[in-house]
């Protein structure tokens, strides 16, 4: 077994990209999973636009009733009125509506001049068209009660008025029983796995390929009285420990952050079984670049490429429900299309029913056939290589 | 003799294919996976389209005439359409709202109910809408019984609702917060600029490359030699940094403003930042060559990342939360200086972007320029 042992000890060479790999991904997905929204399902719950209000039209009653009611539908961020912060916030959405209430709106409202209030929004979009309802209907009512109201005073008259926009329809949820999971933490964990396999294992398994392709390297190992195939196997069991290896990590640092969610869930053997999978496909990337690239700077380069661009096309990063359709078209060509594809249908499982379960593992073996073809071209490529060094010879 | 040195510099640099990828090749590949996999238009994203509802039509519907003529007059086909009605029986209803084709679906009985499989913002307007009619409802009820006599005007009023807001505007530019991610891209770009500052500096130093121990036997005026290598290094990268430009601009369409001098001297800025960190890391580190290329890519990642590549809010939330960092950071303040040039009308937060741009540069030169000075050598 030298070859075998020769193995991990190339192997430590890489020990520091891999690391970093593995850190970079760790950080991201704690980041990130700490950042996602969570989604309660239990009870409907309106959407709480963020709004800033600029009033500079004084603290009239008028004025503080109707922030005072749009505070009860969205989420009021207070903010000083300079342009150049709003704009800021508007564009982060920090905001996503700015009221500007202009001086003398509520005389002129009183006196039934019309006023308006100037609103900042992304242009005709659904949070505009959401607040702008409850502002009308606000403003309206309250015009009818100034009108044909019998209040004996401002105070009262508002106070009516508000009474009267005291509804709150009755909304029935209508689960799967189950809360979608899609925004679970360990989800994006899963998710982000797909790079952090493809970079790791690439990584690892094209290094050792390219110390043992070096040219003189090879001639000399095919001297040696290993028979190739001997050789070619240890690499193979090499390659496979190492990729689990890889995965293994993977998995137990997701039972460790997430474990506490992720072990009632009863999800993990299917989460289990499409990184595996995926990290046999990485293994045939990685087999694949190790064949092709000479040195350690084009393999860099070459690693970057395919983890952030099969990460970026296949939706690792940017939700598939976010990309163009046409895009997506295209990324169906990528194994990592189909790994987030499984990975969320993982997530999103509602009952472990036959039908649902077959078109996830129809899913990974679609990684599997990629994997199986992968394999295929760089063993054809290789034996075309060899054919040309014994020509050599 | 500077401009001989400077030539065969820029050839050297040139040449180097390695750096060249990463500099130019690599955020232009960059830039194109962020444009296929988000797109560079949020606003497309967050527009209006009409709600696709279902009503379950039985007798209570049928015999609600306010409601279902308010139901109709919203789903009118327009520019002021709302909803997108499906009069069905309860059975498909719920299907429809099983399979997603529908945000909700509304049911008359003795009230009016909504079904809904999750909370979103469809969701909230379509209760918006409900709630409207019942506090239409309620209104007519208040007032009427206070004022009876008001019955003849008041329904016409009701008809007449008033718009109470107005689009305004602060600037010409529409808010596309993903454009940022562009910008953040260029900002990269900019600090891996620094590959060649660093290169210029490991083949000058004769401890560090046999390049370096040759060229200081050399005759020629070590301020010369560096001056002309510096004039090379940025010479590239500015013109990395314009092809790049150029390809967001024209191949994927990202919209910089108007002002396209400013948007030039953003970006010669920030090369002259980039090399001059290049220089710094290849001054102020010591160890070899490994090293110094590990901490840049390092460092110049996470000035990326706070500067918003990897996640566009986080550099607004740097500024929010400790300006400090955003003013010190070169990447953060090359985004910023793009961020202002569009959206804001006035030049005020963008020539303080690259005042500061230019202070942390000299202050990035100064020193590497004194380290450079002092040097020599026992042995080698």
């Amino acid at each position: 077994m030298q070859v075998f042992k020769v193995y991990f000890k190339v192997m430590r060479g890489s020990a520091v990209p891999l690391v970093i790999n593995l850190g970079i991904f760790l950080g991201i997905a704690i980041l990130f999973s700490a950042v996602a929204p969570k989604v309660s399902v239990a009870n409907f719950e309106a959407t709480k636009t963020p709004i800033a209000v600029v009033n500079r039209d004084g603290n009239t009653e008028l004025v503080q009733s109707f922030i005072n009611y749009l505070g009860r539908s969205y989420r009021l961020v207070s903010y000083p009125d300079n342009e150049e912060s709003l704009q800021d916030a508007l564009f982060y959405r920090d905001v996503e509506y700015i009221a500007i209430i202009p001086p003398g709106f509520s005389d002129a409202f009183i006196s039934d001049k019309d006023p308006v209030i100037k609103k900042i929004t992304v242009p005709d979009s659904v949070s505009s068209h959401y607040v702008d309802m409850h502002i009308d209907k606000f403003f309206n009512t309250v015009r009818l009660h100034s009108l044909y109201g019998k209040a004996e005073s401002k105070t009262k008259m508002i106070a009516a008025a508000i009474a009267d926009l005291d509804i709150d329809t009755q909304v029935t949820m209508r689960t799967s029983g189950k809360p979608d999971s899609l925004n679970e933490p360990y989800s994006h964990y899963y998710a982000y796995c797909a790079y952090a396999l493809l970079a790791m294992i690439i990584t690892g398994i094209s290094s050792v390929m390219i110390t043992f392709n070096e040219l003189n390297l090879h001639m000399r190992n095919l001297c040696a009285p290993l028979s190739k195939r001997n050789i070619g196997l240890q690499l193979a069991i090499g390659h496979s420990i190492f990729a689990l290896g890889c995965w293994g990590i993977l998995m137990l640092g997701s039972f460790i952050l997430y474990g506490r969610d992720l072990f009632p869930s009863g999800l993990i053997p299917l989460y289990a079984f499409n990184t595996l999978t995926f990290a046999v496909v990485s293994a045939g990337i990685g087999f694949l670049i190790g064949g092709f690239v000479r040195n350690s700077s084009a393999q860099a380069g070459a690693i970057n490429v395919i983890a952030l661009g099969m990460s970026f096309l296949g939706g690792v990063f940017v939700p598939q429900q976010v990309m163009g359709e046409p895009v997506l078209s295209v990324a169906k060509f990528l194994p990592s299309y189909w790994f987030i594809k499984a990975n969320n249908a993982i997530s999103g499982l509602s009952a472990f029913t036959p039908d649902i379960l077959g078109s996830i593992y129809h899913m990974i073996l679609i990684q599997a056939a990629f994997a199986g073809v992968i394999f295929v071209i760089t063993l054809l490529l290789s034996d075309r290589k060899t054919g040309l060094l014994s020509h050599c010879r | 003799m500077f401009w001989h040195v400077f030539l065969y510099r820029f050839k050297c640099l040139f040449r180097d294919k390695e750096t060249v990828f990463w500099t130019l090749i690599f955020p232009i590949l960059l830039a194109t996976l962020f444009y296929l996999a988000f797109g560079h238009l949020t606003i497309e994203k967050e527009k209006f389209n009409p709600i696709v509802a279902a009503v379950v039509n039985n007798g209570a519907y049928q015999g609600n005439i306010p409601f279902k003529r308010m139901m109709e007059s919203l789903s009118e086909e327009g520019d002021s359409q709302v909803l997108t009605l499906i009069l069905t029986n309860k059975e498909e209803a719920e299907a429809l709202l099983k399979e997603g084709a529908v945000s909700g679906v509304i049911t008359v009985s003795d009230t009016i109910g909504l079904t809904v499989k999750e909370s979103g913002i469809n969701q909230s307007i379509l209760k918006a809408i409900l709630d409207d009619y019942g506090q239409t409802a309620k209104v007519i009820t208040s007032i009427l019984s206070e004022n009876p006599e008001a019955a003849a005007f008041f329904f016409e009023e009701l008809g007449n609702q008033r718009n109470y807001t107005e689009q305004a505007s602060f600037s010409g530019a529409a808010p596309e917060t993903n454009v940022a991610y562009f910008y953040a891209l260029i900002a990269m770009a900019c600090m891996y600029s620094a590959f060649w500052g660093l290169r210029n500096i490991i083949d000058i130093q004769p401890d560090l490359s046999a390049t370096g121990a040759r060229r200081s036997l050399a005759p020629t005026h070590k301020i010369k030699v560096i001056l002309a290598d510096g004039l090379a290094a940025l010479s590239i990268s500015f013109a990395e940094i314009v092809i790049l430009l150029v390809f967001l601009r024209l191949v994927l369409g990202i919209s910089f403003g108007d002002c396209f001098r400013f948007i030039l001297l953003t970006c010669f800025i920030g090369c002259i930042a980039g090399v001059s960190f290049g220089n710094f890391i290849g001054t102020v580190i010591r160890g070899n060559e490994s090293l110094k290329n590990g901490i840049l890519i390092g460092a110049s990642m996470a000035m990326s990342f706070l500067a918003g590549l990897m996640w566009v809010d986080m550099k607004n939330i740097v500024s929010s939360k400790a300006p400090v960092l955003s003013y010190i950071n070169p990447a953060a303040l090359i985004s910023d200086a793009f961020y202002s040039l569009y959206i804001f009308d006035t030049h005020k937060r963008f020539f303080i972007n690259i005042a500061l741009l230019c202070v942390i540069s000299t202050v990035m030169y100064a020193v590497s320029f004194t380290r450079l000075r002092g040097e020599k050598y026992a042995s080698i």
